[in-house]
């Protein structure tokens, strides 16, 4: 039983990562029809800051916020410099544009910072842990649940109670009506892409907590893992997202805790098969977006 | 008659200089970006380190400077193959592949097609010449030999119980396998095995099983490396065990000293250490020189090491035929590297290398100690 509760909040707090990656594509996803590939490397962008950080003796709190800041402002960017161009393109063209992007910041990153991954300098705390109710969970964990969780009241929050949050809804829906509501289609999509950086950061904070380094290729990672938990959740679709990445968390930490030792080698497939008969058995995902259009998909 | 003697110095110019315009073609066909590039851009430094030096002194012998021809394989296979092929046609006389098995090895057909001799930057997998044939050469010491040294070394710690961490993903993150071979050898008892995915960024599962287990194993030993590595260690000692870790070449790197209390008392096995007064201390010295930082990895100095080889090769053959190099690099012994004494002559292209066992000791680096592993004991290179 212990181990089960002990997997169990292994699974929450890898799935509330998850979850952030996948919002962080959706809410691009849901206004601009684009799976933003290079949205791994906005993370690395805020491990590259972190790590400099650290390197000049800045406090890790302050760290946090330079680090999420700067993938804020980079997803702006991103988007200013090479997405506008081709918003009205099709959506192949925004596809090709994101992983252009990505390999890129990529290169960039190589010839410019390093091939070699560099250290993060951590704080002692992140690697401790605590007894809690009899078993041991780490810091690191209870700092990912306690971010994710108030990311996603955030979000709620932000998406219902505010009025670029209400716009985004609305463009999500229907972009050609939102706009002729007077909606700004500039001012909607970039903070989407805002909205996604933000959500990037944080993911990038937790994620680079746990590996202590940064380097150029990093990004891959997480965006594939998002990429499908957001599929898995309903492509677009916000509580999809989330829905998709504990999903996602709870399938990969209970296959590496009850899968036979023969068969361990095996768990990422079988992972993946899982996923696969969900969406089988719904094909538009968990929770799928209200404004699905099925040609989108 | 001054201009007669001028002629004539000119004339035997012209004729000396064929034996002096002869120079030695590399073929460098590495990883200077992806993956591989952390191990392979530190070792092309090194490289060129050792090939200015060499050609400053007049080239080898004196007198046969050495030319790199370089290609960025982006750790792809099916890249390296074609990059190969390309520096084959420029007839080059010796080849420089990735520090990866899998690559050096989709280059095999071409390299033995061409008879010319390839040394792997720093793969380790004992398989690389084993199945790559007579003209593939590794630079590093084997996982077979390393995984002998760090399980000798736990054994007469008086550690009798262990468990691995390893990836099939690749050959060199198998290692550990052939860490409990040796452990079971020597009587040890393998508590379990887990496996992981190369980029796996959680092990919380993982680790939660291993700090079910009671009693605790004595020794985990892993191949793992960044930024696996770190977060396999972080969370293992966040959920509590204190069992030994025991890692390998991989981690030889600035993020395992930076861990701080997780990587205290580390132990793993590398290919060199920089004692003072030693040819690493001496090469880490004119690397901060010529670069201007301080040498950050031991790969730096395996790429010394390896052009210090083709040096000695082409040397001993008196030529840049690629069948003499060949010859002669399978016969060197005792070629003096920055990291270690290299010998080739009696193995099959894996060289006898020394290999450093390394402790983490308040984020610095303490020599555990530098044993020649039983030789018996060395499990035979395994088909993955």
């Amino acid at each position: 039983m212990d181990f089960f509760l002990q997997q169990t909040v292994n699974a929450v707090s890898l799935g509330g990562t998850y979850a952030l990656l996948a919002l962080g594509l959706a809410v691009v996803f849901s206004i601009m029809g684009l799976i933003n590939f290079a949205h791994g490397e906005l993370m690395t962008i805020a491990g590259y800051v972190l790590m400099y950080c650290g390197l000049a003796g800045l406090p890790f709190v302050l760290s946090i916020g330079l680090a999420i800041g700067a993938a804020t402002v980079a997803a702006v960017l991103m988007e200013r410099i090479a997405f506008r161009p081709v918003r009205n393109a099709s959506g192949a063209t925004m596809l090709i544009t994101s992983f252009a992007v990505s390999m890129v910041l990529q290169v960039l990153f190589q010839n410019l910072i390093s091939v070699r991954s560099q250290p993060v300098l951590l704080p002692p705390l992140l690697t401790d842990s605590v007894r809690m109710f009899g078993f041991v969970i780490g810091v690191n964990k209870l700092l990912s649940i306690a971010a994710t969780v108030v990311m996603l009241i955030f979000l709620d929050w932000f998406m219902k109670r505010q009025k670029t949050g209400i716009a985004m809804r609305a463009a999500a829906e229907d972009f050609a009506v939102a706009r002729l509501m007077g909606i700004r289609a500039n001012s909607v999509i970039a903070g989407a892409f805002a909205l996604s950086g933000l959500l990037a950061g944080v993911a990038a904070v937790l994620w680079v907590s746990q590996r202590a380094s940064v380097d150029p290729l990093m990004g891959f990672t997480p965006v594939l893992k998002a990429f499908i938990a957001a599929i898995l959740g309903g492509l677009g679709s916000l509580r999809g997202a989330v829905a998709g990445g504990f999903l996602l968390g709870f399938i990969e930490i209970y296959l590496a805790a009850y899968l036979p030792p023969e068969w361990q080698e095996f768990r990422d497939p079988i992972g993946l098969v899982l996923v696969v008969i969900v969406l089988l058995i719904r094909p538009n995902g968990l929770i799928p977006a209200p404004a699905l259009k099925a040609h989108k998909v | 008659m001054k201009r007669l003697a001028l002629t004539t110095a000119l004339a035997t110019l012209g004729m000396i200089s064929p034996a002096l315009a002869e120079t030695l073609k590399v073929g460098v066909a590495t990883a200077q970006t992806g993956g591989l590039a952390t191990y392979d851009a530190p070792v092309i430094e090194g490289v060129h380190i050792a090939v200015d030096e060499i050609n400053e002194a007049g080239g080898i012998g004196g007198n046969m400077p050495i030319e790199l021809l370089e290609k960025d394989v982006r750790s792809d296979a099916a890249q390296t193959a074609i990059a190969v092929q390309e520096l084959v046609d420029e007839g080059v006389s010796v080849l420089v592949l990735p520090c990866d098995a899998d690559p050096s090895l989709a280059a095999m057909g071409i390299v033995s097609g061409a008879m010319i001799p390839a040394i792997s930057t720093c793969a380790s997998s004992p398989t690389l010449p084993m199945v790559g044939g007579e003209y593939m050469f590794a630079n590093f010491p084997g996982d077979n030999v390393q995984a002998t040294v760090s399980a000798e070394w736990a054994w007469e710690q008086g550690m009798k119980t262990g468990y691995i961490l390893y990836s099939p993903d690749t050959q060199y993150t198998t290692l550990p396998l052939y860490f409990a071979e040796v452990f079971d050898a020597l009587g040890g008892e393998m508590l379990g095995q887990d496996t992981y995915s190369i980029g796996q960024q959680d092990f919380s599962a993982i680790v939660t099983r291993i700090a079910s287990l009671d009693p605790q194993p004595d020794v985990i030993m892993t191949a793992a490396y960044e930024p696996d590595f770190p977060s396999f260690l972080n969370a293992l000692r966040a959920a509590g065990v204190t069992s030994q870790v025991i890692g390998s070449d991989g981690i030889d790197s600035p993020t395992t000293f930076s861990l701080g209390a997780p990587a205290e008392g580390l132990v793993f096995t590398t290919a060199g250490y920089a004692a003072e007064g030693s040819p690493l201390a001496e090469f880490n010295a004119k690397y901060e020189d010529v670069t201007g930082a301080p040498s950050q990895t031991v790969f730096n100095a395996v790429g010394y090491d390896l052009v210090k080889v083709i040096e000695a090769a082409t040397e001993a053959a008196g030529s840049t035929d690629p069948q003499a190099i060949r010859d002669a690099l399978a016969n060197l012994e005792g070629v003096q590297g920055a990291t270690s004494v290299i010998t080739y002559k009696g193995t099959d292209g894996m060289p006898v290398r020394e290999v450093s066992m390394i402790r983490v000791k308040e984020g610095e680096r303490e020599l555990v100690g530098q044993p020649s592993p039983t030789a018996e004991l060395i499990p035979a290179p395994r088909m993955q």
